[in-house]
Formats: C-alpha cells, structure tokens, sequence
C-alpha cells in the first residue's frame, strides 16, 4: 500500500505516520516546513511568546507574592523571537525524526493532483517529480484571509502570519476581529505595553462561544486597558504620517501604529489539481469528505483545514488518523461530538460541546451548575483568582452535553469533562470521584455538584 | 452603623441625594459579605441606567456581584479612584468608596427605598 500525503501539518503528518504503523509505504509532499501553520506560525510560536508575557505578568505582581526585584525587567522582542524559533526547530525536528524512525519520505515541494494515483511535485529549484500512490491525502491547511479593505504590507498591515514574526513591539494595534486569534493577541499585546483597540462584527468578543466566557473575557480586557468595539466593521484605511487611519461603519476613526487583521482563514485549494479530478468542494471552498474523510473521487481523502469544520489542529490529526486508516484498509469514522478547544487568551478559556445558548435552540431540558476559581484555595494560592466552571447537563440523563472553563490551566483541565462526555458519564460520576486537594481540578467537582445544587464551597442561597 | 441621612436598597447599596444628583454606593455589609474588593467595572459616564438594574460590576476574592442601581437615571460621574484602588470600598464604603453619581429621572423612586433604621431591619431578617 503506498499512501501520500500533500500538506505536512498537524493533520498531514499525523496521518503520514498513521499510515506507516499501519504498515504503508508513505510519502509526504511539504511545500514548506513540516509542523504546517500550527507549528510554524501559529499555536507553537503563539505559546512560545504568551510564555515569556506570562512571566512578565507575573513579575509585575511581584510584591503581591513577597518577592523584590532589585533591577528591572523589561521585554526584548528579538530574545522572545529567538527562543520561539528555537522552540519550532526542536518540533519541526522532532517530526523529522520520526518520519525517519517510520521509514516516511518526505518530498519537499508544491504537489499538484495529476490523477487519483500521481502527483506531481514542484521542487523549489523548478525541477519536478513525480509521486504515484494508491491513496492520497490531502491536508493543505488554510491561511489567513485576505480581504480587499486591507492591503496588506507585512509591515504596517499584518496577518497572523507576520504577527509571529514582527521585529518591534508596537506602541498601538488595531486588531480586526475578535475570534480566537484576535483575542489571543491583544492579550499578548498589551502585556508587552502595547496600546491595543479591537474592532469585531459580532456583538461580543469569541462570538462562538458560551456567552458567559465572552463576557468574563470582556471584562479582563477593561482591565488590561485593551479597548473593544463590537457590532462595527472597518470599512477604509488609510496610512498617514501620523499612522494608520482606521474608518469604522459607526463613523469612529481609529489611528494606530499597525493593523492586524484576523478576519478568518481561507483553504488551500487552489492550483493542486483538484478541479481536473473534478473533487467537489463547498460553498466556501473547502473540499467535501464524508466521515471516513473521503472525497467523493476514491481513492483521494481530505483532512484538517480543507476539509472545513473547525479550524483546529487536533480536529485536523484525528481526521488524519480515520483518513490513513481507511486508506490502508482499517475502516475508522469521524465522530465530532466531543472536541475540546482552547484559546490561550490571559485568563485561557478552554470549552468542549454545547454551548449554554446552543443547549436553549436545541430546545433541550438542561440543568446547569458553575464554580468560580476564587472560591479555590489554590487559586488564591497561586494568586489566579479570575474565572470559572460551568457545567450544562441534560435534565434527564444527567449527562453533560457541555462543558466551559475559563481561568488558569483550563486547556488542561477540560479534557476530564471530555472523556466524561465521550464516555457518556454522568455529572453525579464526576461529582461523587474524590478529587485531590488543593487543585483546580476541584473546580469542576463543585460544578457538577452545583448541578444538582450541592456544591459544598457555596454561600446558602 | 448605616448613615442616617442615605436611602436603601434591598440589593445592598446606597444613595445620597442632593437636588437631582444620586450619589451611590454599595454598604458596609454588602462590603462585609463581599470581601475584599479586587475590581470594579465602573460605568461610563452619560451611561443611561435603570433603578433596580446593574451599574457597575465588583469582584472581590470570593464572588463578582453586580452593584444594583437604587435609582434610575444618567450616570454623570464615576469615582475613577477605584479603578487603580477598588480596595477603598472596603476601607469607606459610605465616603470615599462611592461609586458613581447619577443625575436622576424620577424622584419618586426614592420612596420605594429603605431608610437607615428599615435597613437595618432588613439586614435583620434577612440573617435569619
């Protein structure tokens, strides 16, 4: 069985290395780096540096901990860019190594579809190969959408792409959209000093998630001075001398030394072939899969970004795990039911299934119950008070159908709540397992408490 | 123990009256059961505010709590003091730790709110 694999990401690797277990001879076409965008120029490189504006966070709260500084601290942007670049070497090699412990071949260049079979590929120095397998997978990913309002130069107008790679800190930023992205970065932003306007569409900050998280997160950007304008679009800009001019649909104007825009992402496939194999593809461009990530050409499966749905590395690696499954005769299927994400915003917000107002339009009985991290002796402890827990459950069966945490480690927290709910516990399951003292983890047992209106570490109502 | 000359809200805060201005805050029990005052989430001013309904946001180390408005009006100062110090609500919750001053709409809301011996009355009962 020979397998290819067009995209070397976090879907397209995952899947190459699948395959090989599985006993496949693999080959995958990387145009650039492996480790794709999330490795490259986004989630690795955004942790790198939200580490480094952590620890100065901390280090402005020195005193609260009993601790002097006799000196002073100060952010160095090009040592912060270093260690990232450090950082995303050791991953990029990492991946290397063990497409070499697995015996898969890496083929660096632009793969184009010949055929369901052959690929073409482009090398860099223009000269071309060819790459026949029996089944291909295509994992391109996406990339930050570019809209006409902005012309982006890397320099004054940015995407995420440059934002990771940016030589100075900017006094002031105009950030365009305040999705996942957008929030990320105004919170990194305004830690190393950088006066920070957001302008969103939607009426709330993280318009997709539950309405409580947005609006706590809301609050912590009041606090760190990040200002947000919601229900407004930019609709011109203009660069002056002073800066760049931002005109806004409810008539402001807004100047600012740079502009990051973070409007969405757009899918890479174009120009690799897939119109000549007449692959279908959907509305916004992305190619329609079945659950086994199948394309509706056989032989040739689809995963991660291109395959639309959300937009997350760990969503791309399990729809290459099913994709090089089948392709080597393992049947396997896609179940989206239980997919925790997370947002490393200052407080980090972490969420898996519904929704508290996705739980009200389903029209489903739900009971619901919330914690807050104050009310945690280690959180005072570590002197991270700001956050939350909450719980939706069906009325009927008590199990959670979602779950929504926002406060420190809460990427790591949320996934006792996701195996709960792949593994249809319910929350008196939760509730009833002793959990250690002092943790956060505590949290999530007085929600599931509070559920049923137990919680022990809550005033009489 | 609660100022004679301020009116009461069952949602624990204050006003003090002067022509059309209502000066609130939040009283020395609502203080007490909140501990200490972390943050404050002050209104803008010109914000247009509803009796009975939130006017600013606190946290301190054990809850948020929203500070209820006993009156209805247009808030046309805010006690800018507490964004850098919100402890001062805990320190002088009646002087200093006021929050907002709203310029009324309608005095007659007033009358619905409790004086210093009622409330005290009230904190009474509701202890029980």
């Amino acid at each position: 069985m020979r397998v290819a694999v067009i995209g070397g990401g976090p879907g397209g690797y995952v899947a190459a290395l699948k395959a090989a277990q599985l006993g496949a001879q693999v080959t995958v076409i990387e145009k650039s780096e492996v480790g794709g965008t999330c490795l490259n120029r986004g989630c690795i490189p955004t942790k790198t540096l939200i580490a480094s504006a952590e620890i100065l966070h901390k280090l402005k709260s020195l005193a609260d901990y009993g601790l002097e500084l006799n000196g002073s601290v100060s952010p160095n942007l090009s040592k912060m860019m270093e260690r990232k670049d450090k950082v995303v070497a050791i991953q990029v090699k990492g991946i290397k190594g063990l497409f070499k412990s697995w015996g898969v071949n890496l083929s660096q260049g632009k793969g184009t579809l010949l055929s369901a079979g052959r690929i073409e590929v482009e090398k860099e120095d223009g000269t071309r190969d060819t790459v026949e397998a029996d089944s291909i997978i295509i994992a391109t990913g996406s990339r930050p959408a570019r809209i006409p309002t902005f012309p982006f130069d890397g320099e004054k107008i940015l995407s995420s792409d440059e934002a990771v790679t940016i030589k100075e800190i900017p006094k002031s930023l105009l950030i365009v959209g305040a999705g996942v992205i957008g929030s990320e970065f105004a919170c990194l932003f305004s830690e190393f000093g950088t006066e920070v306007t957001m302008v969103e569409v939607q009426d709330r900050a993280l318009s997709t998630e539950d309405g409580e998280v947005s609006e706590l997160l809301e609050r912590e950007f009041k606090k760190k001075g990040v200002k947000l304008f919601t229900g407004a679009s930019v609709t011109r800009v203009e660069a002056r001398e002073d800066g760049m001019h931002s005109f806004l649909s409810d008539g402001k104007e807004l100047v600012t030394e740079k502009i990051l825009v973070s409007v969405g992402r757009s899918f890479n496939t174009e120009n690799m072939g897939l119109e000549s194999l007449g692959i279908q593809k959907g509305k916004k461009g992305e190619i329609i899969v079945n659950e086994k990530m199948e394309t509706n050409v056989e032989g040739v499966y689809a995963i991660g970004d291109v395959a639309g749905g959300m937009l997350l590395a760990h969503k791309a690696s399990r729809e290459g795990i099913v994709a090089a499954s089948n392709a080597c005769g393992k049947e396997a299927r896609m179940d989206y039911s239980v997919v925790p994400a997370a947002i490393f915003t200052s407080p980090e917000i972490a969420s898996v299934g519904l929704r508290e107002h996705q739980a009200v339009e389903k029209g489903s009985s739900f009971r619901k119950g919330s914690f807050l991290y104050r009310a945690l002796g280690k959180a005072h402890a570590m002197g991270e008070i700001t956050g939350f827990f909450k719980i939706i459950a069906d009325a009927g069966s008590d199990r959670i159908i979602g779950a929504h945490i926002v406060g420190p480690h809460a990427s790591d927290l949320i996934h006792e709540v996701a195996v709960a709910m792949r593994t249809g516990l319910k929350v008196r399951d939760i509730a009833e397992t002793i959990h250690a003292h002092p943790t956060l983890s505590e949290g999530l047992l007085e929600a599931c408490e509070d559920v049923h209106g137990e919680a022990i570490h809550v005033q009489k109502k | 123990m609660n100022p004679e000359n301020l009116k009461y809200h069952k949602e624990h805060t204050w006003v003090k009256v002067s022509g059309k201005r209502a000066t609130i805050g939040i009283t020395d029990h609502a203080q007490e059961a909140l501990g200490d005052i972390v943050y404050i989430d002050l209104p803008d001013a010109d914000t247009p505010v509803e009796a009975n309904s939130e006017l600013a946001e606190i946290e301190s180390t054990k809850a948020t709590s929203s500070v209820i408005s006993p009156v209805g009006g247009t808030v046309i100062e805010v006690n800018e003091e507490l964004a850098e110090s919100p402890e001062i609500i805990n320190e002088e919750p009646y002087g200093k730790g006021w929050v907002a001053v709203l310029e009324m709409d309608d005095e007659s809301e007033l009358d619905e709110l409790m004086d210093s011996t009622e409330y005290e009355r009230y904190l009474e009962e509701e202890a029980k």
